[in-house]
């Protein structure tokens, strides 16, 4: 490992197995008598060293293993092979050095306690992690005055909208100041505002701390803005590790075509040897807004590797007019989009 | 950055007296339905206990049971209340619902001790509970002409009790980690533990052939000891002697938690997110 590296996932596999229930009363009487299981394997040899101070962003469909990765590199639950370091610890471990260290938010799963005020919940980390009094309170203001939550302290948790617990969760994670945070869905139910809020409160605690951030999100925004470096995950397996705009240039191109006539799906196929999945007659970023020239043609998107526009364009106009033409990179939610289709066949 | 704390476990304090504050205030952020929990755990066996001797001795006409009087009975009857509130809460539920929905994981990665640290929130209001059922003992004691002394012993004893049943909980919850659900499981516990260990009828009364069963375990720890003792039927040196008992108990306890949760573990999913 070398001295900056604070992240070294060498091979890493975890493997499940849980029980399969049939449907009806076969299957219930199965399941109490003679139980099948069926065995997944969440994690496929994944590599990666991460650099500390970095913000990484871990993204990947629904079950691609991203949580798995998370829990593994917080110490919740072991590799099934393969070695996993981090802060020079071996996170299943859990030794007390290593807990004080770091932090894992799950948006999914409350830390707080649910009949008590936040600033009660609060004081117990404080004593948990011994924090000085003078420490805990500077933070705990800087904290409340950024998510803007001083005013709900004493309110009971369970009375806090989902956004306002999910704040106050952030801030209970944060008060030991971990040198390396693992946010799952951290923005999940913000509002716009909270979540550009938390956006920046990250970015600079990242900066000005110089911790290590691995960040899991759906939300594009939250991965755009924040992180410097992404690992894709499929069914997995990691496709991609690398900056998320090195993805979006080389990725696909759309082209934006208008043209006089109204060709369909099946033609404009037939004309440029693109696949159905290439075409899109009607969800293009701009498709539905009205046209400079007021007119009422629709565009037409080619998502076309960067060789194939010349090709693509030349067919295009062998058979139609062109009104109007253009290029647009895809955004990063695009892409992933895309690379979740493929996932799906 | 972080605070980096290089205590060994057992010295760090602080989280433990924060941990019994805020287990407290978690008790009683319902007041009412904290002082139904109290006053309706002690009224419910007292008036079922109460209905049995009546029947027995004043409807039956008996004279003794298990060489026992009405009126020792109902001194049994009346002290027990008091060590019934103090022994373990459903804090080992707890502990196998966390299990089972994965909120474990929340406590995992703080550097705790999970199952001390449910313990030490749960028992807090235990702590309260004694602390006022002591009084009440004391008070009752000069009354009926017991020493006040022996009340607090019997207390000690009550609170060993408390902490071995939590050990036996955990160890019996970890069982959820290979089942995931171990409410059953608990359940049973709890009722074997209702009837051995003297809170539902002084386990003096179990014939002569089956006084082994509850001899073998460490139920009658909870309730029937600290009621013997308090009330003078059990003599200094029996009660050192079963303290000594206790402690073993407590011993064997501590390693089955720490050998079960130890295998558990290993196991855990971390289910739901």
């Amino acid at each position: 490992m070398t001295s900056q590296t604070v992240i070294q996932v060498r091979d890493v596999r975890r493997s499940f197995r849980s029980p399969k229930k049939e449907e009806g009363w076969k299957g219930t009487l199965g399941l109490l008598v003679s139980p099948k299981y069926e065995s997944h394997e969440a994690l496929k040899g994944v590599t990666f060293n991460i650099e500390s101070g970095s913000f990484v962003g871990l993204i990947g469909a629904n079950g691609a293993g991203k949580t798995t990765l998370l829990k593994i590199l917080s110490g919740l639950i072991p590799p099934s092979s393969g070695d996993a370091q981090v802060l020079g610890f071996e996170p299943f471990k859990r030794p007390i050095e290593f807990r004080q260290s770091i932090s894992l938010v799950m948006g999914q799963k409350a830390q707080l306690w649910w009949d008590l005020p936040a600033v009660d919940a609060f004081d117990l980390i404080r004593a948990i992690y011994e924090i000085p009094t003078k420490t805990y309170r500077d933070r705990l203001g800087i904290l409340t005055d950024l998510m803007d939550v001083k005013k709900h302290l004493n309110t009971q948790i369970r009375r806090l909208s989902l956004g306002e617990r999910m704040k106050m969760e952030l801030i209970g994670a944060l008060l030991h100041w971990p040198q390396v945070i693992f946010l799952d869905e951290p923005t999940i139910g913000l509002d716009v505002l909270a979540a550009h809020k938390l956006r920046e409160f990250l970015r600079v605690f990242n900066q000005q701390e110089k911790a290590t951030i691995i960040l899991t999100s759906h939300n594009m925004d939250d991965i755009e803005r924040l992180c410097s470096r992404i690992l894709i995950l499929r069914s997995g397996e990691m496709i991609y590790d690398g900056p998320p705009g090195k993805l979006t240039r080389e990725g696909e191109l759309m082209l934006r075509v208008r043209l006089m006539q109204t060709p369909t799906s099946e033609e404009l196929q037939a004309v440029t040897g693109l696949s159905a999945k290439s075409i899109d007659l009607k969800t293009g970023e701009s498709a539905g807004e009205e046209n400079e020239d007021g007119s009422d043609l629709k565009s037409i998107y080619f998502h076309v590797k960067q060789d194939q526009v010349a090709s693509s364009l030349q067919k295009l106009m062998s058979k139609y007019q062109v009104v109007d033409m253009g290029m647009e990179e895809q955004s990063l939610e695009k892409v992933i989009q895309r690379l979740y289709e493929d996932e799906r066949g | 950055m972080a605070e980096r704390s290089l205590k060994p476990s057992w010295l760090r304090w602080v989280w433990r007296v924060a941990a019994l504050k805020n287990g407290f205030k978690d008790a009683t952020a319902y007041r009412i339905e904290f002082l139904f929990e109290v006053l309706g755990a002690a009224v419910v066996p007292a008036a079922i206990q109460w209905v049995l001797w009546y029947a027995l001795f004043k409807v039956g006409g008996m004279n003794e049971v298990a060489g026992m009087t009405y009126t020792d009975m109902v001194q049994y009857t009346l002290v027990s209340l008091l060590f019934s509130q103090v022994r373990g809460g459903d804090h080992d539920f707890e502990l196998s619902e966390l299990i089972r929905s994965g909120q474990l994981s929340n406590y995992l990665l703080r550097p705790v001790g999970v199952v001390e640290f449910i313990y030490i929130r749960g028992v807090a209001p235990k702590l309260f509970i004694a602390s006022i059922c002591l009084v009440i003992g004391m008070v009752l004691g000069l009354f009926f002409g017991f020493d006040p002394m022996r009340m607090f012993g019997a207390m000690i004893m009550a609170l060993v009790g408390n902490i071995i049943h939590y050990q036996i909980g955990a160890a019996l919850a970890s069982t959820g980690f290979y089942w995931e659900e171990a409410y059953s499981v608990l359940m049973v516990k709890n009722m074997i533990v209702s009837l051995l260990s003297g809170e539902l009828i002084p386990l003096n009364i179990f014939p002569e052939s089956l006084q082994w069963i509850w001899k073998s375990t460490p139920f009658y720890l909870y309730v029937f000891g600290p009621v013997q003792y308090a009330l003078g039927r059990w003599t200094h040196a029996e009660f050192f002697m079963q303290m000594g008992i206790a402690s073993l108990w407590l011993v064997a306890g501590w390693l089955l938690v720490k050998i079960s949760w130890g295998l558990g573990m290993r196991r855990y999913l971390s289910l739901g997110g």
